[in-house]
């Protein structure tokens, strides 16, 4: 597998290579709600289940098949070989609007950022290091992109367009800016990307979006049915997998073995989460999956923190993991917001550069955790 | 018997979770240590060169010490006996450079167990102590037992001299016939490994290119003791001595890459680091012309030490996310 490296471009495989259905899936549920019953069949792009905040995408069935179980973290679903699909779509001709953002919710499109602003910058980074497939679709998917990038901006009417690419890339897109900023992580994070770009941390009259977001805005614009597919980077090849594809089918078409006490990450290295099963089935966000070897790094450990400051300098929030991780760790956590914890962006490079090997970031959300605890206990 | 067997509640294979982030840069504590007693390595083999198996024995008894001190000490607080992680390994170590080859083996082991004890174990290990745990005991001896801790009195063993006794004493003549290449190759009197300037450079700049140390506190203090010295060396050139004769004499090239930088005791960020030198260069200089104690630098670093606290107090502001 890929070697650490906090550098944000990947090589990759020229073609998106697409894994079989699978016989069975588990779709993932992040708070939604099953708007099913067990036994159920449904076509492919049947809604599923959705999200009880309005801006949140409905869930659909990524095949056709009948629903097998349904528990609160994911829909079974035995997929069959018919392959029926629910009619496209048009939403060519709904003027922007509640009733097109609407239309893209029950399409499966998350919406909280399609707002009025004066600025729209289009993050055209690979989120993490290893990952490739933000690379992969600005190089061969522009007439998508250009399609979705043409309903967003009908949303958010923006004065300037800005694509923000790393240092040497040659990437563009019809009408946008081009903006470089370094090639490490973390800048390809939302929040950095936007103050490298206009020099403020939370600017008023701007607008981020993601490069799969405007891409399958645009494959939603083209073929009017839901989202069903996500598009990951397993190594160097990137692959096109229906959403809720259990992890075990994925590696096994790749041909990566999964030895016991392995960490299989659904994401990218440093953001990703390590999955308890090769069951669980890929959800709509996903980006990657990397197996990391049981012996590839010794252990996080409790040992004392040297303060060596390597977090401090490499901190995107400019806050002081090192005083922050040592304070939740004895139980301190009011301590920690004079620190400015409520600043930490979570992109792991404390724990990633800390020489100790303590796992700091895990401590920062211990504590984070803790106060929203004590907030909600107030109320 | 297979039917027996119950299917397991987790499916195969078991895998390892953990939170984010799954990569890490592969440093190690032991890797840190390991680097820096290898960035020493040429000084103390120089130091044997120049003092002989009087080095060699001041050296190997402190690091005996130190390992033996900390498992004891860590044994009786009960905490886990870390001394494979070499971290007191090197605080013998640099113990070591900073006494005259001529230390009677009492004081070397009384120095050192100070050193543990007072500098590392009290405060709760590494990354806790307000204080360069190998000049905390330096301190001690140095007033404690002032006639053993002279340096000159190595002079009978060798046929070199103490740079900056011979300034304290006689003035910028005295220091003005010292030649600077002889000096840059250890030929001095002085700590015993701190004063084999070139091998210590040598170390300094190893460490700096495996990013082990950043170069702001190295290069703050040394830019301090230069600009210091300039200063006084241009009001009266017949009083003080030449700027380079402060750099290359004494601890300034050893305490400024090895014990400046001592990760507990500095400050963290960037700017603190810069003051941080500055102020412990410009302490070394203030030091040396005052006071009675020939080499500041010891006394300077520690008075830095004590400033750490407020200058980490200089932080830019945290992200605004709200």
């Amino acid at each position: 597998m890929n070697k650490p490296t906090i550098f944000l471009t990947t090589e990759f495989e020229e073609r998106i290579r697409d894994i079989p259905s699978p016989d069975e899936m588990n779709i993932p549920l992040k708070g939604h709600i099953p708007r099913i019953e067990r036994k159920e069949k449904v076509l492919q792009g049947a809604r599923i289940a959705e999200h009880p905040e309005s801006y949140a995408g409905d869930i659909h069935a990524s095949l056709s098949g009948k629903v097998k179980n349904i528990t609160p973290a994911s829909i079974s679903i035995k997929t069959d070989t018919e392959n029926l699909q629910t009619e496209p779509v048009d939403i060519s001709g709904i003027d922007p609007g509640k009733e097109l953002i609407s239309a893209l919710k029950s399409l499966g499109v998350d919406t909280n950022n399609l707002v009025k602003a004066k600025t729209l910058i289009i993050n055209g980074f690979n989120p993490e290091p290893g990952i490739s497939v933000y690379d992969h679709l600005l190089r061969d998917h522009q007439e998508t992109l250009e399609r979705g990038l043409e309903l967003v901006r009908k949303f958010i009417s923006p004065t300037s367009t800005i694509l923000a690419v790393p240092g040497r890339s040659t990437a563009h897109l019809a009408g946008c800016m081009t903006f470089h900023i370094k090639t490490f992580y973390p800048n390809s994070l939302n929040r950095v990307v936007v103050k490298s770009v206009t020099g403020f941390d939370k600017p008023e009259n701007v607008a981020i979006i993601s490069i799969p977001q405007l891409y399958f805005i645009g494959k939603i614009v083209e073929t009017g049915l839901p989202l069903t597919e996500t598009i990951i980077t397993i190594g160097k090849v990137n692959y096109r997998v229906k959403i809720g594809t259990p992890i075990r089918v994925i590696l096994e078409y790749a041909g990566i073995s999964v030895q016991p006490g392995d960490r299989v990450v659904l994401g990218g290295p440093f953001r990703g989460n390590a999955v308890y099963s090769l069951d669980q089935g890929v959800d709509k966000d996903a980006y990657g999956i990397l197996v990391v070897p049981k012996d590839m790094f010794s252990p996080v450990t409790d040992a004392p923190c040297l303060n060596c400051g390597e977090c401090v300098l490499k901190c995107p929030s400019r806050i002081m993991p090192n005083i922050i991780s040592r304070m939740a760790e004895f139980g301190l956590f009011e301590k920690t917001i004079k620190y400015g914890i409520e600043s930490c962006l979570e992109c792991g490079l404390c724990t990633y550069f800390c020489t100790a090997r303590r796992p700091v970031l895990q401590y920062i959300r211990l504590a984070k955790d803790e106060l929203a605890a004590q907030e909600s206990n107030k109320r | 018997m297979a039917s027996q067997i119950k299917k397991p509640f987790i499916s195969e294979p078991v895998l390892t979770v953990s939170t984010a982030p799954h990569w890490h840069c592969g440093r190690s504590v032991s890797g840190l240590m390991m680097e820096t007693i290898i960035a020493l390595s040429p000084a103390v083999l120089m130091a044997i060169m120049h003092f002989g198996l009087e080095a060699a024995r001041v050296v190997a008894l402190s690091c005996v010490v130190a390992v033996v001190t900390e498992a004891i000490c860590l044994k009786i607080t009960g905490r886990d006996v870390s001394i494979d992680d070499y971290s007191s390994l090197l605080t013998g170590l640099l113990f070591a450079f900073l006494l005259p080859a001529s230390a009677p083996w009492w004081l070397v082991i009384v120095g050192i167990s100070l050193s543990i004890i007072l500098g590392r174990i009290l405060f709760g290990g590494p990354g806790a102590s307000p204080l360069c745990a190998p000049l905390v005991a330096w301190a001690v001896c140095k007033i404690s037992w002032k006639y053993f801790m002279d340096i000159d009195l190595s002079i009978l063993n060798t046929e070199y001299l103490y740079p900056l006794s011979q300034l304290k004493l006689y003035g910028s003549e005295a220091a003005s016939g010292f030649n600077y290449l002889d000096l840059f190759l250890g030929k001095q009197l002085g700590g015993l490994g701190a004063v084999q300037v070139s091998g210590v450079l040598l170390g300094g700049i190893y460490l700096i290119v495996r990013k082990h140390i950043r170069p702001h506190i190295p290069l703050a203090f040394l830019a301090g003791v230069f600009i210091t010295a300039s200063i006084y060396f241009f009001i009266d050139d017949t009083r003080y001595a030449n700027p380079f004769f402060h750099l290359l004499t004494g601890s300034v090239i050893f305490g400024a890459f090895f014990l400046a930088t001592d990760s507990a005791s500095s400050p963290v960020g960037h700017i603190p680091m810069i003051f941080f030198g500055l102020i412990g260069g410009i302490f070394v200089i203030i030091i040396r012309v005052y006071s009675v104690y020939p080499d500041g630098v010891p006394f300077a670093i520690l008075l830095a030490n004590l400033l750490t606290p407020i200058l980490d107090k200089i932080r830019p502001k945290p992200f605004k996310t709200k």
